[in-house]
């Protein structure tokens, strides 16, 4: 079996009768089982997928016409996204054995142009984390070296596609949980802009900044991804009407773009050196190839972190009320009354990390704190997202690297929150401002690891920022 | 001069109206009252991961209608905000409601009271969402919880501390009530809950033009047990006073076997709620368009009606009043005394025969059996003197009753109560009664005019009843004071 990069490939094969969706289907449940020491999927749904692949190989044979537009793409999904009657677990004790009565907006559309999705992989629990460490299945090791983190939140989404378990992955992304693990395992990690696609069925981390995001192998796929899942929903109330653009058919870049470039991420303190080396020499190639790239100054880097752990932790204390033990999931079978149910459930449910952030967002928002935290984190994500779309007015895209440093090695930083929390510090901004970014794998770290770099466009230019990406691949 | 003579109650209220939108505030879940616990409910109302709640434009229809109605001002845009706190019936753990800009600031409401009417200001009316219900008292063990009610849209209406008596909040949930029902965007039933309210008290010394320091009674749902929570808590709290004591700020319940308040001994009173924008849901963006759609929408409003009723119609305040409590039953009214000047025959046909009709029958007034064109003809036949006002009443409205598909004209035709206002038919009558008692009519002209009794008595017996009385009347004046 052939390494598929993206769905015309498959498609091509399928067509050709040179391989079968149930051959293919075959070939990446082989493909998991042989790779389960990296702890990547959570559930593997072996024979669903199966039965899929035989219907739509018969669907293929009796009228070629009627297969949907990702007939033969197999994918997985991320432990957040809701798939109706199936198992849904935000990686976390407290929705130990949850099912879910319906299927987010995203996965429907794509189950209507007959994907399979062939299993529910790992991811920190309630998304939040880097290192995919924080999970009740227990940490997912990255491919290129097992020792170290793949990323996360999504990293099982991006080690999936690292080792050919499935064409595309599905993950989310509220502050780089799609890119960063991309970035750290050498694929594409692709977030649209806030409100592209609907977050009905993504279990909430933090509202204001979550996002649908696909991890592929090629940069048509995600374009073919986005435009199926994008627009409209009555589910949400805050996604986008805007019309769809078919992104898959404008693939091709044949302009000279203009980049910008922050000096101070690039030189600054605290970015791994072969990172800063490849960033620069991935910048000189653009030059070569007749693209402006300049430096720019952007004043506000060292507030993006802060202000992005205030907000996101506040939404995400409330959104994780929810999980009480009252009407799903786990509740402690030692509580003996009402208070009791909430402390000793939520305690014993949630993890370390879920526990800080839950704190974290419940004093910001408290009477007396509120001013001084989650106001000023409003008034400086509003001073962040008008300094960014003015450089983008000027510019098509904002560059940098997507990590400041290379995967790191389990349980490294598991004890050191902060300098976890900064290492996003190039990923956040794109989610503060709501606007579309995309991880690109451009060479690898000395010591072996994948390293990506990041594109940002403005606010609902994904057919530009895709066809660019898809031209300097 | 009694010690609590010296003291003034003030008391401000918030109202939670149940609005009578088919589906809930945010997911399309049915709003029906009484069915079986936990079928009212969706994976959205329930909290599950990974759902969002989505607006009912109907929410946001009936917030500015009442609005309007009150003379608020509607705000273009607001926003709705989260009010975290855990409780069993609370499924996602916060409330989605308005807290920073609600959809509708200030206005009044004209209340009626003894001495007068009295304008009750309104600070705000904001959009929110019921929780469920905890039920306490059906299992020896367990609270039990039914989630039929959680996420039905409410509206909270904040009043300013503007009512003194509980007279005067009787007044003002009783005129609120009816302004919703009029609106028709609330059933406003206290008995199920569709309107109840929270209770802000307290006590100054007479003429004193600041605030005492005020207590907070909960969830009210009947105008009786308001009425006693207030007496109870407005003695409470001059008594505490007067013994040198000091008011405390604290959240009261009421309780109804008692006839006591006391305080909430949880830690509700502790909650730091978190209020936060609602990052789920865009600002509600309203259109002047919207508004001054609505605005001519706006029925006639029951106090406007009330005062119509007395003025232009000369009716009693009683009447008046009867006639105006429900919206269709004013206009029923208004619609028959477009054909009939008789305004007091319609209003007694409504007040003596409909409406007892109606309650015996359980039935509404879309129900009811006789069509107006046949109502407004009855009335006719009593106005033009065709059948008299007490056969009218006695015997052809029961037979209308029965068959209300034939014109009162027939059927007082086949009844045989058609009384003859033919003046030459009477005038013989007359003559012929006048005739046969020679003596009665000596005695009449001596000065007895009591006897005109007599002399209509034996008109009536002579025409069975279908002489008209006054017309009668005139002849017998006529030909007696010869």
């Amino acid at each position: 079996m052939p390494k598929y990069v993206s769905h015309q490939q498959v498609q091509n094969d399928l067509k050709a009768g040179k391989i079968s969706c149930q051959e293919l289907v075959e070939y990446y449940l082989s493909q998991i089982e042989a790779t389960k020491e990296l702890n990547a999927y959570v559930e593997i749904f072996a024979e669903e997928a199966r039965q899929k692949a035989k219907a739509l190989d018969q669907k293929l044979k009796e009228d070629p016409d009627s297969v949907g537009r990702l007939f033969g793409v197999v994918i997985s999904i991320k432990d957040v996204l809701c798939y109706k009657g199936h198992k849904v677990t935000a990686a976390s004790k407290i929705l130990n054995g949850f099912e879910s009565l319906f299927s987010a907006t995203g996965i429907e559309r794509l189950l209507r142009e007959d994907v399979i999705i062939i299993g529910r992989v790992n991811c920190d629990e309630f998304a939040m984390g880097s290192t995919c460490e924080n999970s009740v299945y227990g940490p997912t090791k990255n491919a290129a070296d097992p020792s170290k983190v793949p990323g996360g939140s999504s990293g099982a989404s991006a080690v999936a596609v690292q080792i050919d378990t499935c064409l595309v992955s599905l993950g989310t992304d509220t502050g780089g949980s799609v890119r960063q693990p991309a970035a750290f395992c050498g694929v594409i990690g692709f977030k649209p802009t806030y409100g592209r696609i609907s977050r009905y069925g993504l279990l909430a981390y933090g509202s204001s900044f979550d996002q649908i995001g696909v991890l592929s192998n090629s940069v048509e796929d995600a374009a073919l991804f986005l435009e199926i899942m994008a627009g409209s929903d009555e589910f949400d109330a805050t996604v986008s009407t805007k019309p769809v653009p078919k992104y898959s058919e404008s693939l091709t870049f044949d302009k000279k773009a203009k980049i910008a470039y922050f000096d101070t991420a690039l030189n600054g303190e605290g970015i791994d050196e072969d990172i800063r080396k490849l960033s620069f020499g991935f910048i000189e190639d653009l030059k070569k190839e007749g693209h402006t790239v300049e430096s720019v100054n952007f004043e506000y880097l060292d507030y993006i972190i802060p202000a992005y752990y205030v907000l996101t932790t506040a939404e995400a204390s409330s959104n994780l009320s929810r999980y009480d033990g009252i009407r799903f999931g786990h509740r402690s079978s030692d509580a003996k009354n009402i208070d009791e149910v909430y402390k000793m459930s939520r305690t014993e449910g949630f993890g370390t990390e879920v526990k800080r952030r839950i704190m974290l967002g419940t004093f910001v928002l408290s009477a007396g704190y509120y001013d001084a935290y989650y106001s000023k984190a409003q008034k400086v994500r509003r001073l962040i997202t008008d300094r960014t779309i003015e450089i983008l007015g000027n510019y098509d895209f904002i560059l940098m690297p997507t990590s400041p440093i290379p995967a790191w090695e389990i349980g490294k930083m598991i004890d050191d929150p902060v300098t976890m929390y900064l290492a996003d510090i190039f990923t956040v901004q794109a989610n503060m401002v709501g606007i579309p970014a995309i991880s690109l794998p451009i060479g690898k770290h000395s010591n072996g690891m994948p390293v990506g770099i990041q594109l940002m466009a403005n606010k609902f230019e994904e057919a530009k920022l895709l066809a660019f990406s898809n031209s300097i691949c | 001069m009694s010690i609590y003579d010296q003291y003034e109650t003030v008391i401000g209220l918030e109202i939670h109206v149940q609005l009578a939108t088919k589906s809930k505030a945010f997911c399309s879940d049915d709003t029906t009252f009484g069915a079986s616990p936990n079928t009212h409910v969706s994976a959205i109302s329930l909290g599950h991961p990974g759902t969002l709640p989505r607006l009912n434009k109907k929410q946001i229809e009936y917030a500015v209608k009442l609005g309007l109605a009150l003379g608020s001002e509607i705000s273009l845009k607001s926003y709705f905000d989260r009010k975290n706190y855990f409780y069993t019936d609370l499924p996602k753990g916060y409330q989605i409601t308005q807290d920073r800009l609600p959809i509708c600031i200030g206005g009044e409401l004209e209340v009626r009271l003894k001495d007068g009417n009295k304008k009750i200001r309104i600070h705000h009316i904001h959009m929110e969402e019921d929780a469920g219900k905890s039920i306490h008292d059906q299992d020896p063990k367990n609270t039990l919880v039914d989630l039929n009610r959680a996420g039905v849209p409410l509206l909270e209406i904040v009043s300013e501390p503007d009512l003194r008596s509980a007279e005067e909040v009787d007044a003002f949930m009783t005129g609120m009530r009816q302004l919703v029902r009029y609106l028709e965007v609330s059933d406003g039933n206290m008995q199920e809950g569709s309107m109840r309210c929270d209770v802000n008290v307290s006590v100054r010394k007479k003429g004193d033009t600041t605030l005492g320091q005020r207590c907070e009674i909960k969830n009210l749902n009947s105008m009786r047990y308001a009425r006693k929570a207030i007496e109870f808590e407005t003695s409470r709290q001059i008594d505490l006073i007067e013994s040198g004591g000091k008011v405390a700020q604290e959240t009261l319940n009421f309780n109804p076997s008692t006839g006591k308040t006391a305080p909430i001994r949880d830690k509700e009173n502790a909650h730091d709620y978190r209020y936060f924008p609602e990052p789920d849901l865009p600002p509600v963006i309203i259109s002047k368009a919207f508004i001054s759609e609505l605005e001519k929408a706006q029925p006639p409003h029951p106090l406007a009606l009330f005062n119509q009723f007395q003025k232009k119609y000369k009716l009693s305040e009683y009447d008046a009043n009867l006639l105006t409590e429900e919206k269709l039953t004013a206009l029923f009214f208004i619609d028959l005394a477009q054909h009939s000047k008789n305004y007091k025959a319609i209003s007694n046909l409504i007040i003596n025969k409909i409406n007892p009709y109606l309650s015996e029958s359980n039935t509404g007034l879309n129900d009811f059996p006789i069509s107006k064109k046949h109502l407004s003809e009855f009335i006719q036949l009593i106005d033009e003197n065709k059948v008299s006002n007490s056969m009218a009443y006695q015997r052809l409205f029961p037979e209308m009753l029965k068959n209300g598909e034939k014109a009162p004209l027939d059927l007082a035709e086949k009844l045989n109560l058609i009384q003859s206002s033919d003046s030459d038919f009477l005038e013989q009558i007359v003559d012929e009664v006048l005739a046969k008692n020679p003596d009665k009519v000596a005695t009449y002209k001596k000065g007895k005019k009591g006897l005109i009794g007599f002399f209509m008595g034996e008109v009536m017996r002579a025409s069975k009843g279908k002489a008209d009385p006054k017309k009668t009347n005139g002849l017998l004046a006529k030909k007696l004071n010869v």
